[in-house]
């Protein structure tokens, strides 16, 4: 691995008495905390508020001003061995080798279908683009203001973001070479032609574009210039951008001559792809079953002379920028979160350029310019040796046709256990009902909210919001509900990232509708997946509860693997209560009967479960773990891992993302093993199976063992207590570990490497679950011939009938 | 099942707390929601002696925020109850009349003995594990911001009570003052209540032996050895030592952190701590019970019991009873005396009762009028009627709300004294019409049966009370001369007569 493990040394203690006094300006000081807890999220332990608060003025200079994180550095070196950086990865580059897995599925030619890897590729750029708007700019913040502290593994922000540039340009290098070496002639063989270059057009299609560029493109484009009475125009984030040399056209153009002194001169403009347009243009003129398409940036480049009629253009490339988008602000400070977040957004708009992608064939002097005004190193650079933003991938897959190149469309089956009953509320009341999506469907999700809200005998539904979709029927379910008089508080999460936007305007329609917002909560983003009917029966009051790893959005259920849970258990109702006081803004309770709740308590729910099992297996009994998540980088919950390996507890790890655990690793981790399994579906969901000396104990949740959810998030995790529901739980964790199709497995070099499966059956575990999902639902009756004389029916109405 | 969902309402010295009940005859109690908020109105009446507005406009706004809980759950009734920080607050009248105003809720403002039943209802609420602790010396201790409450049972029976002003919120108000010329803030404390509690010894206590300490009052005394999990818990007095040390060595940030505790409350820990040190101590108990509750389901309990939903296992009553025979001993009351004087009283209390719309509830106030009707003789021999009113008004009987004290207080003054019209009495009467006839009616069946035993000889033998027409017959069997008794029954008729419209008659049974 990249890392260095060059230790910074900890004389950042003593500067940091000499630290000034005085505070800055605001803010500066929010520079400085933003930074501060952006390295809390890469450093083990964090620094202490205090003398975050004493930032000094010069804060952009003074790098030994922040010291390195103090308790890491003790512990590191009073250490027992375990808590050594030697024993951990370094999130982002564990992170980056997910997105190696994703490329892998996006080069894999004997299992995936074309289209499939075409799909895997776009995601890998909207992943590394993610990446570098977050992870990347909270780096680059650290380095700003010179904090020094280290990683879990032992890194710096300056040396994590020398190892990653070096790694993403290799990794960029790999998804180039995936397109244009693999996936474009395989999709030339498909029958689908994707014209590189527009001088290859023929005569036919370049008709075509004329047309097409007039009518359709020209009208939406805004060309600007740079000159000196001109300031560098605003280039947005993630947009595709032509930029191009222009100079004023010798032809003695009178309008061209006025403005310019010297002919020669070059000037830089530039104009964006239109985002409103497809990016993919069909092209007539294709061979019968065949399809030619190339790209709107092409289409743009070959008219651009049409843009600058009195100029000559010089150069012209396509070129596309990333900003620092990690939005961080004083919340104790803001007195009002809504507005506060509005803020925010319009300053991403224009945060600083972290990466500039452009084409590898880009004209030196074009080059020099996009440097200087944007204020980019080298290393931030990306020289891309085909089209920029390969998203447009996943466009491609979308174009009709080409079916055999794609894995069948599949329908989420519907849950038997909602099969026939009257309501949702009966069936719950019957038993606890466990939905595992995408296999099964996400409607009764949906329809617990929206018989919730029409149905006279509900009193309140309360839910946790973090990201839906975009025509949320939950949404419009809540909405009804407040309108026909129910009590509806919703808590929406302005800071669930880039959903922030989307996220205020449904929060303001929840509140013109009769709901109660609330705006997530300071310090903390609320991450819970939690709903709540509280409805008057017969017998008293009853709450139903559904509690899920997943979102409440019914766009991504369908790609995403999570499993919720239904259910009334007055213990969990209490409890869920508790939940939303505490969201409301009252204090906790006394006590929680079975949900673990994040932040105050989830951790150390979770290390008296580990130490539970180290215990047993100290006592000679058989102690197991095995859980799934999306990353874990936890180092206290790490160490406890080591801690019961050691102990010898067999530790079984399904960790689809960041993985900063050293597996397989000799007197460390022996006897635990990570696999991630990178699928058609999103694997999403969080289980957690803690042997319990034969009483096993099955849990679910929104967590992720990442510091973020255990100490910042309002997390739930609940357990799975109906026996039948906990085996069937047990069962789709032991599908999945036995998964040899989809599976990597995390190697003691940190590698991962797929399994081998000569030999073995395949056991593509997301396969089983859709087949078993429709396997499970209910056969319709066979309707019996009744001898009955009945009147004889038009043979078209029984045909409407069955439609 | 008839299913009635109901409210408990406290607002307390420095929180304001919610309870949604179930309450059913078949289920019992069960709690739905508790919802606490922080707000010391406490803060403001004990340095201020009055609630600001600031702090009132919070507490209608959280208080509008539980309205909404409460339509949540479709509770169908409520009650709302302050304590101290109202009660002592000099605008407590304009404080409650703005939360009607802006919130609609009726507040009750509760006198320190109905806070403390209430506390004592919901401990008793626990049935078995309540009975089983009481067997043995048994102190129940109600801790609030204000005072604190002492209780003491011996056999299964309350034997004293009393109230401490030494509440943990008035202990820091007093020395806040003093907090930063001392790094001993504890010893400061300690010294503060311990003259208290040592008086509280020398009366109650003497011979008596306390096994256990039962602690009770808000949110504080449950962080005691804090175990979310474990609501409902014994502890040894080491363990509670432990816990204490800890406290108060520990920065106060530290524990605060740890239980839990908002920073600015952290303040009130030491002097929570101290008091419980020193009540431990000063009682010598060795087992601490903290079961667990708060007022609000006492509250519950109390509105269950009362519209006949569930049913108490414990007898209150005979605890209010039991308080008013620790009271008459403590003052020297003729024992036998009273217990003839309650039998007479019961005997025409349950005749008159249906024609004058008497309730069971008047009648133990009638029988503890009894125990105390000449408790004032302690004081002075001369002036027995004021000296019994003001030994009553200044005595807490548990139980028993500061209207039926007054009532009592009330009956056994004009045992004596001239009961004169209500419209003579004029403005300085403290008691309503209501209350007056109440007071009247209670004057003329204790008078009535006072002289039935005039000459506290414990004469009659047998007493027979029954209605017939417009006179009521009183026939007795006694075992000595009743002429004195005979005489002062004449001079009592017209009074009883007025009162009932049903002039007494005294047959005398001549003796077998």
């Amino acid at each position: 691995m990249a890392a260095s493990k060059e230790n910074p040394k900890t004389k950042n203690d003593v500067k940091a008495s000499s630290k000034p006094k005085a505070a800055g300006k605001s803010t500066e000081k929010t520079v400085r905390k933003s930074a501060e807890k952006s390295a809390e999220k890469t450093t083990a332990k964090t620094v202490r508020k205090s003398e975050g608060k004493t930032a000094g003025k010069a804060v952009h200079k003074s790098e030994e001003l922040i010291p390195a994180a103090p308790d890491r550095e003790k512990k590191e070196k009073s250490s027992s061995s375990l808590s050594s950086y030697d024993n951990f990865y370094n999130r982002e580059l564990s992170w980056l080798k997910f997105d190696a897995r994703c490329l892998s599925e996006a080069r894999d030619t004997k299992i995936v279908p074309l289209f499939e890897r075409l799909k895997f590729l776009s995601i890998t750029q909207s992943n590394l683009d993610e990446f570098f708007m977050v992870r990347v700019a909270s780096l680059k913040n650290q380095v700003h203001v010179g904090y020094k502290g280290v990683d879990i593994a032992g890194m710096t922000a300056q040396m994590q973001l020398d190892a990653l540039s070096t790694e993403i340009h290799e990794f960029v290098k790999e998804q180039y070479q995936t397109y244009n070496r693999a996936l474009v002639p395989a999709l030339m063989k498909a029958g689908l032609e994707v014209v590189r270059k527009h001088e290859a057009l023929t005569e036919k299609q370049s008709a075509f574009l004329d047309r097409y560029f007039e009518d359709e493109i020209y009208p939406v484009l805004t060309p600007m210039a740079l000159d000196s009475s001109r300031p560098f125009p605003l280039v947005r984030n993630r947009t595709l951008n032509i930029g191009a040399l222009i100079s004023a056209k010798s032809d003695g153009d009178k309008l061209a001559k006025k403005g310019k002194k010297h002919k020669t001169v070059q000037e830089f403009a530039t104009v964006q792809v239109p985002s409103v347009l497809p990016r993919i243009v069909e092209l007539p003129d294709a061979e019968d079953g065949h399809k030619v398409v190339i790209l709107l940036e092409e289409v743009i480049k070959r008219y651009i002379g049409v843009l600058f009629q009195h100029f000559d253009v010089e150069c012209a490339c396509t070129y596309r920028i990333m900003r620092n988008a990690d939005i961080e602000f004083d919340e104790d400070e803001a007195e009002d979160l809504l507005l506060e977040i509005q803020k925010q957004l319009k300053k991403r708009q224009r945060g600083e350029v972290i990466r500039l992608e452009i084409e590898e064939s880009v004209d030196k002097r074009l080059l020099k310019v996009l440097k200087q005004e944007l204020e980019i190193g080298e290393s931030d650079i990306y020289y891309i040796p085909g089209p920029l933003d390969l998203t447009f991938c996943m466009k491609m897959y979308g174009l009709p046709g080409f079916d055999e190149f794609k894995e069948p469309r599949y329908t989420p089956a519907p849950v038997p256990a909602f099969a026939g009953a009257k309501s949702v509320f009966d069936a719950i009341r019957e038993r606890d009902i466990l939905v595992h999506h995408p296999y099964m469907s996400f409607d009764p999700v949906v329809d617990f909210v929206r018989q919730a809200a029409k149905d006279p005998d509900v009193l309140a539904i309360k839910q946790t919001l973090y990201r839906v979709s975009g025509n949320s029927p939950i949404i419009a379910a809540l909405a009804q509900a407040a309108e026909s008089g129910k009590q509806v508080m919703v808590l929406v999460e302005l800071k669930a990232r880039f959903d922030e936007e989307h996220n205020i305007a449904w929060a303001k329609m929840l509140e013109k509708a009769g709901c109660h917002v609330i705006y997530g909560l300071l310090g903390l983003k609320v991450h819970s997946k939690i709903t709540m009917v509280i409805r008057r029966e017969e017998d008293g009051i009853r709450r139903y509860v559904h509690l899920g790893t997943g979102n409440y959005n019914d766009s991504t259920a369908k790609l995403y693997t999570d499993l919720g849970l239904f259910t009334c258990d007055d213990a969990i109702g209490l409890d869920a209560t508790a939940v939303f006081n505490m969201l409301s803004g009252y204090s906790e309770p006394d006590r929680w009967y079975k949900l673990m709740v994040a932040p105050i308590w989830l951790k150390n729910d979770f290390l008296r479960l580990i130490r539970r099992e180290s215990m047993n297996a100290a006592a000679g009994k058989p102690a197991f773990i095995r859980a799934k998540m999306n990353s874990l980088c936890d180092p206290v919950i790490i160490e406890a891992l080591y801690e019961a390996s050691q102990a010898g507890v067999e530790i079984d790890l399904l960790v689809r993302g960041i993985c900063c655990l050293k597996a397989g690793k000799e007197g460390v981790s022996d006897h635990i093993r990570v696999r991630s399994i990178v699928g058609n579906f999103l694997e999403h969901s969080r289980i957690f199976h803690f042997h319990n000396d034969g009483s096993d104990e099955v849990f679910m949740g929104s967590a992720d063992w990442m510091p973020r959810n255990l100490d910042k998030r309002v997390e739930i995790v609940f357990p799975v207590e109906q026996e039948d529901l906990k085996a069937e739980v047990i069962r789709i964790l032991t599908t999945e570990f036995e998964d040899n199709v989809k599976a990597h497995v995390l190697m003691p070099d940190g590698s991962y490497e797929k399994i081998d499966k000569r030999g073995k059956t395949l056991v593509n575990s997301q396969e089983i679950f859709m087949k078993e999902a429709w396997e499970r639902v209910p056969k319709p009756k066979k309707v019996t011939e009744e001898r009955l004389f009945t009147p004889a029916e038009p043979a078209e109405s029984a045909d409407d009938d069955e439609e | 099942m008839a299913v009635t969902t109901f409210a408990a309402i406290d607002i307390g010295s420095y929180y304001v707390a919610i309870e949604v009940f179930e309450l059913s005859r078949k289920g019992g109690l069960k709690s739905l929601n508790r919802i606490r908020q922080n707000l010391e109105t406490g803060r403001d009446t004990y340095a201020l002696h009055k609630i600001t507005m600031a702090r009132l406009n919070e507490l209608t706004r959280i208080l509008n925020d539980f309205k909404q809980i409460m339509k949540e759950y479709g509770v169908s009734d409520y009650r709302a109850c302050a304590k101290s920080a109202i009660r002592e607050a000099d605008n407590r009248y304009l404080v409650v009349d703005h939360i009607y105003r802006a919130t609609g809720i009726r507040v009750d403002v509760l006198s320190n003995s109905e806070q403390r039943f209430l506390g004592y209802k919901s401990i008793a609420s626990r049935g078995a594990e309540f009975q089983t602790f009481i067997e043995k010396g048994t102190a129940i201790v109600d801790v609030g911001g204000g005072s604190i409450q002492v209780s003491l049972f011996d056999k299964d029976a309350l034997v004293a009570t009393q109230n401490i002003l030494l509440g943990s919120l008035k202990i820091r108000e007093r020395l806040a003052f003093l907090e930063h010329e001392t790094i001993h803030y504890d010893k400061l404390v300690d010294e503060l209540i311990r003259k208290d509690l040592i008086n509280f010894k020398r009366m109650y206590l003497k011979n008596r032996k306390i096994e256990n300490i039962i602690l009770v009052g808000d949110y504080f005394t449950n962080l005691i050895f804090q175990n979310r999990n474990d609501l409902n818990k014994t502890a040894s007095r080491e363990t509670f030592m432990k816990w204490y040390e800890h406290v108060v060595n520990c920065p106060l940030r530290e524990v605060a952190d740890e239980l839990g505790i908002p920073s600015d409350l952290s303040t009130v820990l030491i002097p929570i701590a101290v008091l419980y040190r020193q009540l431990i101590e000063t009682l010598e108990a060795e087992t601490i019970w903290l079961p667990g509750i708060q007022l609000t389901d006492g509250i519950a309990y109390d509105y269950g019991e009362r519209n006949k939903i569930i049913r108490s296992s414990h007898d209150f009553e005979k605890d209010i009873l039991q308080a008013a025979r620790n009271i008459s001993r403590r003052y020297a009351s003729n024992k036998a005396h009273n217990e003839a004087l309650i039998a007479s009283a019961d005997a025409i209390f349950d005749v008159v009762k249906k024609s004058s719309h008497l309730t069971p509830r008047d009648k133990l106030l009638l029988r503890v009028a009894c125990y105390l009707h000449d408790c004032g003789k302690y004081i002075s021999l001369v002036n027995v009627a004021e000296c019994s009113y003001n030994i009553i008004m200044s005595t807490e009987i548990i139980g028993l709300s500061e209207r039926e004290r007054r009532i009592i207080a009330n009956v056994v003054r004009y045992n004596t004294q001239e009961l004169g019209y209500y419209r003579q009495m004029g403005a300085n009467s403290e008691l309503g019409t209501e209350d007056y006839m109440l007071v009247a009616q209670l004057v003329a069946i204790m008078r009535m049966a006072n002289c039935l035993d005039q000459s506290y000889l414990q004469k009659i033998e047998e007493l027979r009370v029954i209605k017939k027409d417009s006179e009521l017959i009183l026939s007795v069997a006694a075992n000595g001369d009743f002429t004195l008794e005979r005489g002062v029954f004449r001079e009592n008729v017209d009074f009883f007569e007025e009162i009932f419209n049903l002039k007494p008659v005294l047959k005398m049974k001549s003796r077998r």
